[in-house]
This record gives structure tokens, sequence and C-alpha cells, in this order.
């Protein structure tokens, strides 16, 4: 097991694509310590930013203790192995991730698991905008795997979503699984405005109160339930709603009714 | 006395190349065809804020100092600098521009211009999705339909109308000037004659535009070329419309969307939108089915507006839409009038629009991450480069704070509010009056600018200055990459 201790507080944008559990495993601490990685415009070694440590436990797991939230796509395209972040940590945590685990203890930055295809990520405080998502330019968001959001979740979280579980135990930003076409998100709290707005597929559980909703949404039905996986269902009863209309969607809206009084007037069309 | 005919404007993204030029003594005299902004810049720019010395900061007050020693300062900085931000860029040339990328390259910096505060939200929705835009050209000889949504040319682009829409005389399609006038008129009249009987302004009375629920609004299905304002107030372009929609701050993306659903014969459970009644969506979406060849201005409005670049997505998926009934085009009126050049030099040359960071030694692109608003709110850069434009007045207070932490470079005809902060002040010769250049029409339309009078002696243009600058950087990094 590897741990890595920041020298200093960064100022400067890191990048360090070396921080894998599939990158580490099989080197010595000599090797790893002697890995690229960028501070702003200048390329140094491992060594030169962190403090490294090795303990003879022979699990594949990267431990980070202190402040990373300059350091950029840790854990990007990891196959196997754990990393825990001790602290905040910066954008593309987890990108196209493929298996294995991250837990953060802290904050993350934006893009989440962006394009993540499988793994496990648990972010045990707050995560920045575009959890789960796509990147610029390409259409497929996270495809399997489960994130955990133990806290808030900024906007365009879930975006182009194509399968997996997203569970949010804190509020949502604003285009929350914008055009998912597959795949669960459940926010316990609140979700802001334009929630699934072109979504044409998969489904959206919101206990809290939804701040919007789309006019391009339709209701359903009611339902006294719902399930979010194997281990978990939440509990109504919820709004159904269809939609989006605009992009002849199939995706599914579960509003609790107790805390959006406001959509009463659905009801008529039931 | 010269009279020099076709100068291209050098302000707005209209890029007008008809305006007409009187020059004595090396002095504009004399104007024709421009609008009151572009007469007010070609008969004022000669004003008391003008620079004409290079500037460093000593001891706190800006000295003047010799060309050689200014570059030599600002290369210096430059080259060492680990994150830097090379900011502006829109209204100056082209030409000008591509030095900027080479510069950025060199020094491994994060390039970025003023799209990032107005259209850059256009460039990523039309990432996501593409887009059906047609040339000025076309739009004035063939559209019948012509829809600004939150943007007011009449005060910001003031010859939009005229030269390229609804009161220009197209091949095919007439000017509604007259029309216009008329109805000017009319308006005029009543409102005389409301005075006279003292009664109450039209203001306690339904709106026009707004009073005809069910079947299509007169407006809506007259001939001719037709004006539709959408917009949260009633814009000076929006007085002239034959259909203004009022939509409440911060919707119109949810008006958008509901556009798409009724122009795909959906049914809404809602009975308003973004405080709009869906039976005047209804009367939108059939006139926007029934045109010939529809188009969408939209300006600050959409993009800088709760939503951002996805009220552009779903403002060109409408277009989409709307192109398989129908033929119709979107396009972004783009302010500053070389803003479109900056991002098509910056494409051409790195592959990317704006934003890009040069800091691994490859260009990147990821607007929120490298974007120079981004980089300053967080506090990344060490150095920063401005170049026309003034981020010093409009960026948000913390950003600012955050620029003039570190030292800062500034290119500018003026002493504007950036250079005042500025460590070192280069004086910059007005693009498009006094050099040569080219510059992109808000339809990418490349325009020839051109000098009219010199420039004062001893200054030079942003192109010259910055290739002294980049000269100057890559001997400092060969003599530091010697030392090594
Ligand atoms: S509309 Fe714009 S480009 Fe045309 S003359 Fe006026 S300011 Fe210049």
């Amino acid at each position: 097991m590897i741990t890595l201790t920041p020298l200093k507080q960064f100022k400067y944008p890191v990048y360090a694509e070396c921080i894998t559990p599939d990158v580490f495993q099989g080197k010595d601490i000599a090797e790893i310590a002697n890995l690229p990685v960028n501070e702003g415009n200048q390329v140094k070694n491992l060594s030169d930013l962190f403090k490294i440590e090795e303990d003879n436990a022979a699990t594949p797991t990267i431990t980070i203790n202190g402040d990373a939230s300059e350091v950029r796509r840790i854990g990007i395209g990891m196959k196997n192995g754990e990393i825990i972040i001790n602290g905040n940590v910066g954008m593309h945590l987890g990108e196209k991730m493929v298996g294995g685990k991250i837990t953060v203890n802290g904050n993350a930055g934006q893009w989440v698991g962006g394009g993540m295809k499988n793994g496990l990520i648990e972010i045990h405080g707050d995560a920045g905008d575009y959890l789960g998502s796509h990147y610029r330019g390409v259409s497929e968001g996270m495809k399997h795997g489960v994130i955990v959001v133990d806290g808030n979740v900024g906007s365009d979280s879930g975006c182009y979503l194509r399968g997996g579980v997203i569970k949010i135990k804190g509020n949502a930003g604003p285009f929350l699984g914008y055009h998912m076409s597959d795949g669960t998100i459940n926010v316990e709290k609140n979700a802001g405005p334009r929630l699934g707005a072109n979504m044409i597929g998969g489904k959206i559980v919101v206990g809290g109160l939804a701040e919007d909703m789309m006019p391009t949404f339709t209701i359903d039905t009611s339902k006294p339930k719902v399930k979010i996986d194997d281990t978990q269902s939440a509990q109504g009863p919820f709004y159904v709603f269809l939609g989006d209309l605009a992009e002849d969607g199939k995706g599914k809206l579960f509003i609790s009714k107790a805390n959006n009084p406001k959509l009463k007037f659905y009801e008529k069309y039931l | 006395m010269t009279v020099i005919k076709s100068v291209t404007c050098p302000i707005c993204g209209c890029l007008c190349d008809d305006i007409e030029v009187t020059v004595e003594n090396n002095e504009v005299v004399k104007m024709k065809n421009g609008c009151a902004v572009c007469e007010g810049k070609f008969l004022g720019y000669k004003g008391e804020h003008r620079t004409k010395k290079p500037l460093i900061r000593k001891d706190g007050k800006l000295v003047p100092v010799t060309m050689k020693e200014a570059v030599h300062a600002a290369a210096e900085v430059l080259a060492n600098a680990n994150y830097p931000i090379l900011y502006g860029w829109s209204s100056t040339s082209s030409e000008a521009q591509r030095v900027g990328v080479e510069l950025a390259e060199e020094i491994g910096g994060v390039l970025d211009n003023t799209a990032v505060v107005c259209h850059g939200p256009s460039i990523l929705g039309v990432q996501e999705v593409g887009i059906p835009t047609a040339t000025l050209g076309q739009i004035r000889h063939r559209a019948d339909l012509i829809i600004y949504w939150g943007c007011d040319p009449w005060s910001a682009h003031p010859r939009h109308l005229e030269r390229y829409t609804n009161f220009t005389e197209g091949r095919f399609e007439k000017s509604e000037w007259t029309s216009y006038m008329t109805k000017l008129k009319a308006h005029a009249g009543n409102r005389k004659l409301a005075s006279a009987m003292r009664i109450e302004d039209s203001k306690a009375k339904p709106k026009p535009q707004a009073c005809y629920v069910g079947g299509s609004p007169p407006e809506l299905s007259k001939g001719g070329r037709k004006l539709i304002v959408v917009d949260v107030r009633k814009s000076m372009t929006a007085e002239m419309a034959d259909f203004f929609i009022q939509v409440e701050p911060n919707k119109d993306y949810e008006v958008l969307q509901a556009l798409r659903a009724l122009v795909k014969d959906k049914e809404l459970d809602v009975d308003s939108v973004g405080g709009v009644p869906v039976e005047y969506l209804q009367d939108l979406a059939d006139a926007l089915v029934n045109c010939e060849f529809g188009v969408i201005f939209f300006g600050m409005g959409l993009t800088q507006t709760a939503g951002k670049f996805r009220n552009i997505e779903v403002a060109i998926q409408l277009v989409r839409d709307l192109n398989s009934k129908t033929k119709f085009m979107i396009m972004p009126m783009r302010g500053h009038y070389n803003v479109t050049g900056a991002n098509v030099v910056s494409s051409w040359q790195s592959g990317y629009p704006y934003g890009v960071d040069f800091s691994l030694g490859y260009p990147r692109y990821n607007p929120g991450e490298t974007t120079c608003m981004d980089v300053l709110l967080r506090d990344e850069l060490d150095a920063s480069l401005v170049i026309a434009a003034d981020p010093g007045a409009n960026f948000p207070k913390n950003a600012v704070q955050n620029m003039v932490k570190h030292p800062l470079i500034v290119i500018d005809p003026h002493m504007n509010a950036t250079a005042m902060l500025g460590d070192i002040v280069f004086p910059a010769a007005f693009v498009g009056i006094e050099v040569d250049g080219t510059a992109y029409r808000m339809d990418s339309v490349p325009i020839p600018l051109h000098k009219v009078v010199d420039p004062p002696a001893g200054v030079l243009s942003d192109e010259e200055i910055l290739k002294k600058i980049l000269e100057e950087v890559k001997i400092i990094k060969a003599k530091n990459a010697k030392v090594a």
C-alpha cells in the first residue's frame, strides 16, 4: 500500500494521471517517485510534489492524506484496486474508470466519474458539476457502476447517463440527468430546475422538492414506492412523469408527492 | 481632403463594409453611412485616454520607458511564468490573434478570448448538436421570418436590421421599412388621439401582441418578412416587432423546449410556460412551421442567463426539428467586431475556439477547467497578458483581484481600467483605423479592415508588439535552457 502526502498547498493545476493502482502495481518506491506529473506548465516527478511512503500490506491501495483539490485526473481509467483520499480532491476523479473503488473523505471537484465505465466511487462530502457525466463533444456519460455522494452535487450531473446508479444524499443542481437514456439517479433531498431535460430513458427519483418541472413532461401515474437498485428502494408516494416529450423520450421522473404540493394540479389528468 | 470608400467599421459583429470616411491632414473629419456608434469611434478615437508610450510600474507608478525595455520586461514575465493566461483578442485583427496563439503555445499558457463571457456558451451548444446556419447574404435575400431572441440589435448592432434582415431590400424578400414607418406613424397618431381624449395611454390595455388568443394573430399571417422578438423586456427592437413574446427571466430554456414539443404536435399538461400562455406559443410554433426560410438570431439574453449553453443547445435543437418541416437557420449575434475571428483563428491553429490550455505542451480545451474566468477565480495563474479587452472594468471583483496579484501586461490603444491596473502597458494602434487587418463577421465571413490614417509616431500595431514579445521570449527561453 502506498501513501502519498502533498508536500505543499498546490497553486497551479497538477495533472497526476499516474496516481492509479494499475500504474503503481509492480513498481518499487523509487520507480513510483520518478513517475511524471504536470504542475502548471512544468513536468515534475511525483516525489517533487508528494511524500511517498510504502507499507507492507499487499493490497493495491493508494491513500492520499491532505488537500489534493488542485490534483486532477486521479484514478483515470483505473481497472482495479482502491484509492482513498483523506481530504478534498480536484477535477476528473475516476475519469473513464473501469473498475475498483475510490473513496473520498472530503469534497470532490467537477467531472467525478466522467465517462465512467464501471466501478464504485464514494464521496463523503460534496461533489462539483458534471458528476458521472459525459465529456464535451461526447454523447456518452457513465455506463455502469455506482457513485454515492453524501453531500450535494453541482449542475449537469448524470448528463448523458447510459447506465449505472448515482445516489445523492443531499441536493442536486440544475439539469440533473440531462439527456440520460438509461440508469438511475436518486436524489434524497431537492433537485434543481430543468430536471431530466431531454431525457430519453432511465429514471430519476426525487425525495425532496423538485424546484421546477419541465413543461415537456406529462404525468403518467402515481406509485407508493420505487426500486433504486437491488439493495435499496425509495418510499413514496411519488408522482410519475414521462418525458421528455420534445425528444419523444420514455424517461421516468419519480417526484415525492409529500414534498411537492404545487404539483397537485397534475392529478386532474390521472 | 480624401474620401475613402468601402471602409469596414471595426466595432460590432455586423462589420458594415460600406462606410465612407473623409480624411484631412491625417484626421478623420467626416463620415457617411455609419451608425452613431461608428461615427463616435472614427471621429472620437483620439481621445484624451490614448496612450502613446510604453509604461512600466515602478514604485507603484506607471512611468514611460522605451519599447525595448517594455518588450524585455514583458517577455521575462511570460517566459518564466508557470501558468500564465492570455486574454482578450476580440477587438484586434486575426493577424495579431495568430501571433497570440503561437505565443501561448511557446509559454505554455492559457489562451482565452472574450467569448468566454459572451458567446462561449453558443460554441459549447454548437459542439453538442451542430449548427444549421447561413451567411448574412442568404438571410438578407431569402429569409421571410426573423426572430431576435434575447438580443436587441436596434441598440447593440444598430445596422443589423437595415443591412441584413427586415429593413433591407433582398432579391426575393422586400424591405419592411415602409410598413414599419406606417405602423410607427399610426402608433404615434393613436397616442396623440388618446392623449387628446385624455385617455390613459395604452399601458393598462393588453399589449396587441398578447391579445390574440386562439387563431393566428394578424401580424403573423401578414405577407412579407415577419419580425418576432422574444425577450424579458420590451426592448427597442421589440417595439418594432410584428409579434413580441415576453418571457420571464431565466425561463427561455423551458419556452424553447415547449416550442420543440409543440412543433412536434405534442400536447402539454401545463397552461403557460415561462409566463407565456401555451396558446401564444402554439401561434408562434405555427408561424415557425409555416415560414419558408426562418432564422433565429440570439444574444446574451440566451447565452448568459440560467441554462447558458443548454439554452443554445435547445434553440439549435428547435431549429433542427424545424428543418424537417421547413428551412430554418440560427446565428449568434456576436458583439465585438472580431470575436468570431478570435474563435476562428484559435480553432484553425489549435483545434479549439477558446479556453485553450497549452500547459501540458499540447492544446486542451474544457470550459469550466481551462477557461480564464475559472482559472482567475481559482487563482491558479501567476501572470497575465490582456490585449484588446478590458477585464479590469467588467470581470467579477474576485477575478480582477486575483489578476492584479500577479504581473499584468496590457496591450491596448487606451488607458482603460485594465491598463491602469497593469504593470507593463503597451500602447497599440487602432486596428481598422490606423492599421490594416482581417476580421470575421458574425456569420464567419472574413472581411478586410482598412487603414485610413497613420498611427501616432512610435505606436505599433498589436501584431508587431506581439511579435517582438514572442521573439524575446524565444531568446530568453533559449538562454534559460542553456543555463539548465
Ligand atoms: S452596425 Fe456595427 S459595424 Fe455597422 S456601423 Fe454600426 S457599429 Fe459599425
